[in-house]
């Protein structure tokens, strides 16, 4: 089985790189998958869960807020805002952000600006819980 | 003339000076190892991210983004750039000076005018300015000891959406630009609306036929903003490190300085130490030599 080459980078470090079987992505249109020899592909994805099938043939998954992706002769190349493994999701913290969010959103004062922020934040909580497997 | 003692009071006293400045500079040091790392770190990002949007753009010519039209303006924010701490030579003086020189030159009639703003990042520039300069809307102090993304992210937030809005229609950044650890470049950036560097010799994109998805101008749409962040992100991580970079040259000649005061004291000292003892030798030989003689 022929591998490709990943690297996810955000804006404070390079996350992963190495070789990988194939990896999924929640990309705005649809979550596809990207194997061997997939079509040039350049797209914009969205708060969703990220999963890495590694040389060894492991799943890894991640949690994602959204960003651009591009694949090109083999190689994966994923620029996130934020990006974190299963392992690292801090769930109560998450829950915590899910219930600012929610209070935010209930509350009298809306402010546009501060209402997409919170649907935002709203987004990303649900997303971790919901990859860490915890029941909201 | 100064005493033995009054001498021996200042070295002692610039000794601890000296003690002081040689650990400022060696925490500055430390600390610059690290933020040059951060701003390593940073590098692939911003670079990958800059090089989409600009081949994308090359190719997609007729896009459709209020960030990148260029419009009349009317209004226009100045970001000015600073350190929250003193003591690192002349890095803020650099800032607030090209910012004066603004306010007074180019941008004299936006001040004249009432349409002009100023956003202080780092606890120097904020201090200076929010006393002279009565338009200083955003004030942020203190972020860069735990300097974060978030921060980058929120600030950008806030300008695109006043931007967006027609309350500003310009934005430009000063900052210090780090180019060695005893160089920093005071560098003057346009933010808003984005200027970008349309690339014509071997475009990748052209050449290769991507699938986008959803469709160019939405992937444009959506990288612009992230692009926005990275450019915030890259010129804090930056100002940071040529700050420290100052501080840390600035220390060492201090203490220089210090060592060479020493050492001048140190003779001066000696020198009159010296002088006291022939004079004490004089008055005991010509002494004996009165009693000799009677």
């Amino acid at each position: 089985m022929k591998l490709l080459d990943l690297e996810i980078i955000t804006p404070a470090m390079k996350v992963y790189e190495g070789k990988v079987h194939s990896v999924t992505i929640p990309g705005t249109v649809g979550s596809f998958q990207v194997l061997y020899n997939h079509a040039p592909i350049l797209s914009t994805f969205e708060i969703g869960k990220i999963i890495i099938e590694d040389e060894k043939e492991v799943k890894h998954e991640y949690a994602t807020s959204g960003g651009t992706v591009e694949v090109l002769n083999n190689k994966i190349l994923v620029l996130a805002e934020a990006i974190e493994a299963k392992e690292e999701i801090d769930a109560e913290r998450a829950l915590e952000s899910l219930k600012r969010a929610k209070e935010r959103i209930a509350s009298e004062k809306k402010e546009e600006i501060d209402l997409t922020r919170a649907e935002g934040s709203l987004q990303r909580a649900i997303n971790r819980l919901k990859i860490v497997g915890h029941s909201n | 003339m100064a005493t033995l003692r009054d001498i021996k009071g200042r070295i002692s006293g610039i000794k601890s000076t000296q003690q002081i400045t040689k650990a400022m500079k060696m925490v500055a040091a430390a600390r610059l190892r690290r933020a040059q790392e951060n701003a390593l770190n940073a590098r692939p990002y911003s670079k990958k991210i800059t090089e989409l949007l600009n081949n994308l753009l090359s190719i997609e010519k007729n896009i459709e983004n209020d960030l990148i039209k260029e419009r009349e303006f009317k209004n226009i924010a100045v970001i000015v750039v600073t350190s929250d701490r003193g003591l690192c030579g002349g890095f803020n003086m650099n800032i607030i000076r090209t910012v004066e020189d603004l306010l007074k030159g180019e941008y004299s009639d936006y001040v004249s005018g009432d349409n002009l703003e100023l956003y202080c990042i780092g606890k120097k520039g904020a201090d200076y300015f929010s006393k002279r300069f009565n338009k200083v809307p955003g004030n942020y102090s203190g972020i860069f000891s735990h300097l974060k993304f978030d921060f980058a992210a929120k600030l950008i937030a806030d300008l695109k959406f006043k931007f967006l809005n027609h309350e500003i229609d310009k934005i430009v950044v000063v900052y210090n630009e780090f180019k060695s650890v005893v160089t920093q470049n005071v560098r003057i950036e346009q933010l808003l609306p984005i200027k970008p560097e349309i690339t014509t010799e071997d475009n990748k994109l052209d050449n290769v036929e991507y699938i986008y998805e959803p469709d160019k101008s939405a992937i444009i749409n959506s990288l612009l903003p992230k692009y926005l962040n990275t450019q915030m992100w890259k010129i804090l991580l930056e100002s940071y490190t040529a700050e420290l970079g100052a501080r840390m040259t600035a220390m060492d000649m201090a203490t220089e300085n210090a060592k060479e005061l020493i050492r001048s004291l140190q003779l001066t000292y000696n020198k009159i130490r010296q002088a006291s003892i022939t004079t004490e030798i004089i008055e005991i030989v010509s002494g004996a030599n009165s009693l000799k003689e009677s």
